[in-house]
C-alpha cells in the first residue's frame, strides 16, 4: 500500500517539530518560559492555533507510517516472497495490551482525552523497541540489507511524534477540552532481542508488522480528535 | 465446528454409497478466495472462486479466525453480496485485527478447503467512486474553464475524519482515445483550462483512501463548452492577408530586378573591349576578319619624302579660360620669344631657326604642364594647322577656325604667312619679303596694356628686328586710358573680321616692303573706336616713342598708307617722307590682308595701293606697308 512519504513534508515536518521541541523545552526547562510570550497572542508573535498543531501532528503521523509501510514492504519482498502471508497465531504485539478501539464507533464514543492517551501509550510504547531496532540493524547490517536510516528515522520521528501529541494534549488541556493531563508512562513490554537470527527475523518481521499497524492506529485517532475538536477544513 | 464435522462425514459416506453404486463423482475442487474489500473501512466482503464441483451439488462455506483467537466463525452474510461472497458488516468487522479467512467446498463426498488469507480491514479498502459528479463551464476574462465538483461516496465517512479520500479525475475530448489525468488530492473542486472552443468533453472522477485501493471511476459527465468569441480565426486571417501581401511584393521586386538580379548571381562574360574590334566577327568566327579591323592603316609611320613636311610645323592653338593663366603662359611665352633671341640664325629655308616654333610649342607646352592646364584647356582646341609647304605660292594664312583671341589675349597665331607671289618689288625685296612672309606670326600676344609682346619670327634672323622696331600691339597702349583696355580688346576679339591674321599678314606684308635691311616694322594699334576702327599709330623704334604721332623712318621702301578709304582699301603713299603725321584712324580697317581663310567670314578687306595723294588719311592701320607687296596685293 502506497504511503507517500514526501522528502519536503519530512523535512517540513521536522522543521515544525523543531519548533515544537524549543517551545516545550522552553516551557519546561525555565520559569521564564512558563508562560510562553506567544500565549496571549500579542502582536508580532505567531500564535500556533489548534487546528495548525492537528494539522502538523497528522502529518508527521502519516509520514511515520509511510515511512514504517516501507520497510514492512521491504522486508516482504525480501524475506518473505510468498505472496501469502504468514499465519502465524503467535503473532504477539508487545502494544496488544494497550487497549485501543478497533471500529468507528468505538473510536467516535471514546472521550478527547483517553484517545489522547491512547495515543501517547501507544508512541511510548514503541520508543525503546524502535530504538532497539535501529540499532539491530546498524550493528548487524550484513544480515538485515535493508536500509537502517529509515529504521532510524521511524524511531525518531516517533520520539517527536510523542512529543507533539503531548504538546496538543496540552493544548487542549488549555483550552478546556480535557481536564486532566494526559500521563505517559513507559510500558514495561520491551523485550530485549534475542540471539539467534530466525528469531530475530521473526521479531523484525513482527516488530515492522505491529508498528505499521500502531502507526496506522495513532494517525487514525488523532484525525478523528482533529475532525472532532477543529472541524473547519479538511473533515 | 462439530455440526460442520457431522456434515462432512455424511457427504463421504454418500459419496462412498454413490461411488459404490459405480457412479463418477469426487469431492469439490479447492476454491479460492479471489479478494476482500472494504468500502468504508467499517464493513467488507470476501469473495470466492468455487472449483471443480465433483459433479455433486456443493455447498461453500467461509470460516474466519480472528487475530489472537482460537474462535472459528462463520460468515454471517452469504446473500448480500451475492454469489459465492460473504459479507461482513459493521458488527463483525474489527478494524486492525487479523482475519485468517477460509472457504471450504463441500458436496457429498467430501469437502476442500481453500487456502487461508490474512487481511487487515485497513488495507482492504477500496471505496465507491464519487458521487454527484458536476461539471460546468465557467468564465475567466472571456475564456471559458470547466469547474468539476463532486462528492465522495457516501458511505465513506470522510467528515469525522474516519477516512480519508483522495481524489482524481480524467477529462477527454470526444473521440479521441487519450485521456488527460489530473490529481485533486482531498479537494472536491477542480478547474479545467484551455479547452477548445466547441467541443464536447468527458470527465470522470475516483478516489482512494490514503492507503488502499482506487475506486472505480465515476460515471461520465459530458460538458459541451461553446463557441466562444473567435480571437484566434480574424487573427489568423490577418496574418495570411498579411503574409500573401509581403509574398506578392517580393515576387514584383524580384521579377523588377530579375535582371540584375542575373546580373549579380551569374555575372556576363566580359567581352574584349578593343577598338575596332568586332564582336560578331568573333563569334562567326572569322580570325582573318577580325583582326583586319585592328590593323591601322599607314603604320608605322612612313618617313615623308619630303624633309620640308617634316619640318612642317605643327601649330597649336590654345584657347585657355582662365586671364591668368594665359597671362601667365604669355609671360611664359615672352620668355620663349626673349629666349629665342638667343638663337642662332639659321639661312635654312623651310626650316625653321632653331626651331623656334617648335622650341615655343615645347616649351609652351612645358608652361601648360607645369601650370596644370585644366581639363577644359587641353580639351580646348590644339588645332593643328599643318602649313603648306613655303613652296606654295600665294600660300594662304593658314589660321585657325577659332581665334586665337580668347581671354583677352592672343596666344599664338596659327596664321602661317607666306609671301604671295605678287610680292615682287624687288628680287631682293622679293626675297627678303618672301623670307620675312616665310616669317609667321607665331604669336601675338597682347596683353593687357602695359605688357610686351612680342611676336615670334619663324626665322630668328627677323627675332631680333622685329622685336626692336615695335609690335603689333593690339591692345591699346597705357597712353590710352580713357578707353578701356578689356573692352577695346574685346571689341577687336568680337570683330573677328579684324583678324589678326590679316594684320599680321599687314604686318607682315609691312615687313616685306622693308628695304634690304629687312626689317620688318610694326604697327602699333593705337586704339580701336567706337566705331570698330582700329587706330594704328605709326611706332618709332628709333624713338620709341609711341605717341600718336609716328615717326616714318626713311627708307624708300616704306610706303606710308595715308589712309583709308571707304571700301576698306589702304592708301598709301609712294613716298616716304619723314611726316609728321599723326595718323588716326577713323574707321576700322579691316586689315584683312591678302586672303582670308575659309573661316573668317566677314569680308575681308583688300589692301591695295592707293592713290598716293590721298590726305583722306583713313587709316585703319598706321604703319608701312612693304611697297611690293602693297603693290601686288590682290584683291579678294
Amino acid at each position: 500500500m502506497p504511503f507517500i512519504a514526501d522528502d519536503t513534508i519530512e523535512a517540513d515536518g521536522q522543521a515544525v517539530w523543531v519548533e515544537v521541541v524549543c517551545v516545550l523545552l522552553c516551557s519546561t526547562v525555565s520559569g521564564v518560559c512558563s508562560a510562553p510570550r506567544c500565549m496571549n497572542s500579542q502582536s508580532g508573535c505567531h500564535v500556533v492555533s489548534l487546528s495548525d498543531l492537528f494539522d502538523r501532528v497528522i502529518q508527521h503521523s502519516s509520514r511515520m507510517h509511510g515511512i514504517s509501510n516501507d520497510l514492512h514492504a521491504e522486508f516482504e519482498h525480501y524475506f518473505l516472497p510468498s505472496k501469502n502471508q504468514i499465519s502465524r497465531v503467535g503473532r504477539y504485539c508487545h502494544t496488544s495490551s494497550i487497549l485501543t478501539p478497533n471500529g468507528k464507533e468505538n473510536t467516535q464514543r471514546m472521550a478527547e482525552q483517553e484517545l489522547m492517551e491512547v495515543i501517547l501509550k501507544l508512541l511510548l510504547a514503541w520508543r525503546d523497541p524502535l530504538w532497539h531496532f535501529h540499532q539491530s540493524i546498524a550493528h548487524h547490517h550484513d544480515f538485515f540489507n535493508f536500509s537502517s536510516n529509515k529504521a532510524l528515522e521511524m524511531s525518531d520521528m516517533v520520539h517527536e511524534l510523542r512529543k507533539g501529541v503531548e504538546k496538543v494534549a496540552e493544548k487542549m488541556q488549555m483550552s478546556g477540552i480535557i481536564s486532566n493531563s494526559v500521563s505517559s508512562r513507559a510500558s514495561p513490554e520491551a523485550s530485549p532481542p534475542a540471539d539467534s537470527p530466525e528469531w530475530r527475523l521473526m521479531k523484525v518481521y513482527d516488530l515492522l508488522h505491529c508498528f505499521r499497524r500502531d502507526s496506522n492506529k495513532v494517525q487514525n485517532y488523532l484525525k478523528i480528535l482533529k475532525c472532532r475538536i477543529v472541524p473547519q477544513h479538511g473533515c | 465446528m462439530m455440526k460442520s464435522a457431522v456434515r462432512v462425514s455424511l457427504l463421504l459416506l454418500l459419496v462412498f454409497a454413490l461411488h459404490a453404486k459405480g457412479m463418477r463423482y469426487s469431492p469439490p475442487g479447492k476454491p479460492t478466495l479471489t479478494r476482500c474489500r472494504s468500502p468504508e473501512k467499517e464493513t467488507f466482503t470476501c469473495w470466492w472462486e468455487p472449483g471443480f464441483d465433483g459433479g455433486l451439488p456443493t455447498t461453500y462455506a467461509l470460516f474466519y479466525r480472528k487475530e489472537n483467537s482460537e474462535t472459528v466463525y462463520e460468515c454471517p452474510d452469504y446473500r448480500t453480496a451475492g454469489e459465492n461472497s460473504c459479507f461482513f458488516n459493521k458488527n463483525d468487522t474489527s478494524i486492525w485485527v487479523n482475519y485468517n479467512i477460509t472457504v471450504v467446498a463441500s458436496n457429498a463426498l467430501g469437502s476442500t478447503f481453500s487456502d487461508p488469507v490474512d487481511i487487515d480491514v485497513v488495507y482492504i479498502v477500496k471505496p465507491n467512486h464519487p458521487e454527484t459528479v458536476t461539471v460546468t463551464v465557467m468564465e475567466d476574462k472571456g475564456w471559458p474553464f470547466l469547474r468539476v465538483s463532486w462528492e465522495p461516496p457516501h458511505k465513506a465517512d470522510t467528515r469525522s475524519g474516519w477516512i480519508t479520500l483522495i481524489y482524481e479525475l480524467r477529462v477527454k475530448l470526444e473521440g479521441e482515445n487519450d485521456w488527460e489525468m489530473h490529481l485533486a488530492g482531498q479537494q472536491k473542486i477542480f478547474n479545467i483550462f484551455s479547452l477548445r472552443s466547441g467541443g464536447t468533453y468527458l470527465v470522470q472522477v475516483r478516489c482512494k483512501p490514503d492507503h488502499g485501493y482506487w475506486s472505480e471511476w465515476s460515471t461520465t459527465s459530458y460538458i459541451k463548452v461553446p463557441d466562444y468569441f473567435h480571437h484566434e480565426k480574424p487573427m489568423w486571417v490577418l496574418i495570411t492577408c498579411f503574409c500573401a501581401f509581403i509574398f506578392l511584393i517580393l515576387t514584383w521586386l524580384l521579377h523588377m530586378n530579375s535582371q540584375s538580379l542575373k546580373h549579380f548571381i551569374l555575372p556576363p562574360i566580359p567581352g574584349p573591349k578593343i577598338k575596332g574590334f568586332d564582336k560578331q566577327l568573333l563569334k562567326n568566327g572569322k580570325s582573318d576578319d577580325i583582326f583586319s579591323a585592328l590593323v591601322v592603316p599607314n603604320f608605322p609611320p612612313i618617313a615623308p619624302s619630303n624633309c620640308e613636311d617634316l619640318l612642317v610645323e605643327y601649330l597649336e592653338v590654345y584657347i585657355p579660360e582662365e586671364q591668368e593663366l594665359m597671362l601667365e603662359e604669355s609671360k611664359d611665352l615672352n620668355d620663349v620669344c626673349l629666349k629665342s633671341e638667343g638663337c642662332t640664325s639659321d639661312s635654312d629655308s623651310g626650316r625653321g631657326s632653331c626651331d623656334s616654333h617648335t622650341l615655343l610649342m615645347d616649351k609652351f607646352r612645358e608652361a601648360k604642364g607645369e601650370k596644370k592646364p585644366r581639363d577644359q584647356e587641353s580639351n580646348r582646341t590644339r588645332t593643328k594647322n599643318q602649313r603648306k609647304g613655303w613652296g606654295e605660292e600665294g600660300s594662304s594664312c593658314v589660321h585657325d577656325d577659332i581665334p586665337i583671341i580668347s581671354g583677352g589675349r592672343v596666344k599664338t597665331w596659327p596664321c602661317v604667312f607666306s609671301p604671295l607671289p605678287q610680292y615682287s618689288s624687288s628680287t631682293l625685296e622679293h626675297k627678303s619679303s618672301l623670307e620675312r612672309a616665310k616669317q609667321h606670326c607665331l604669336s601675338y600676344s597682347a596683353g593687357p596694356p602695359g605688357s610686351t609682346s612680342s611676336c615670334l619670327d619663324q626665322q630668328g634672323q627677323h627675332c631680333k628686328e622685329t622685336l626692336r622696331p615695335g609690335n603689333w600691339e593690339f591692345s591699346l597702349s597705357n597712353k590710352q586710358p580713357h578707353l578701356p583696355h578689356s573692352q577695346t580688346w574685346w571689341q577687336l576679339q568680337a570683330h573677328s573680321d579684324l583678324n589678326i591674321s590679316s594684320i599680321g599678314c599687314t604686318r607682315a606684308l609691312a615687313g616685306l616692303q622693308l628695304p634690304a635691311l629687312e626689317s620688318t616694322e610694326y604697327v602699333e594699334v593705337q586704339r580701336v573706336n567706337e566705331e570698330n576702327m582700329v587706330l594704328l599709330q605709326p611706332v618709332d623704334s628709333e624713338q620709341g616713342h609711341f605717341e600718336d604721332c609716328s615717326q616714318i623712318p626713311l627708307g624708300e621702301d616704306y610706303s606710308r598708307v595715308k589712309g583709308v578709304d571707304r571700301d576698306n582699301r589702304l592708301l598709301l603713299q609712294r613716298e616716304v617722307t619723314r611726316e609728321d603725321r599723326c595718323l588716326r584712324e577713323d574707321r576700322d580697317m579691316y586689315g584683312e590682308s591678302c586672303h582670308t581663310s575659309s573661316v573668317t567670314q566677314k569680308p575681308t578687306a583688300c589692301i591695295h595701293i592707293a592713290r598716293p595723294e590721298q590726305d583722306d588719311m583713313v587709316l585703319a592701320v598706321t604703319g608701312y606697308v612693304d611697297t611690293s607687296t602693297a603693290s601686288t596685293l590682290p584683291c579678294y
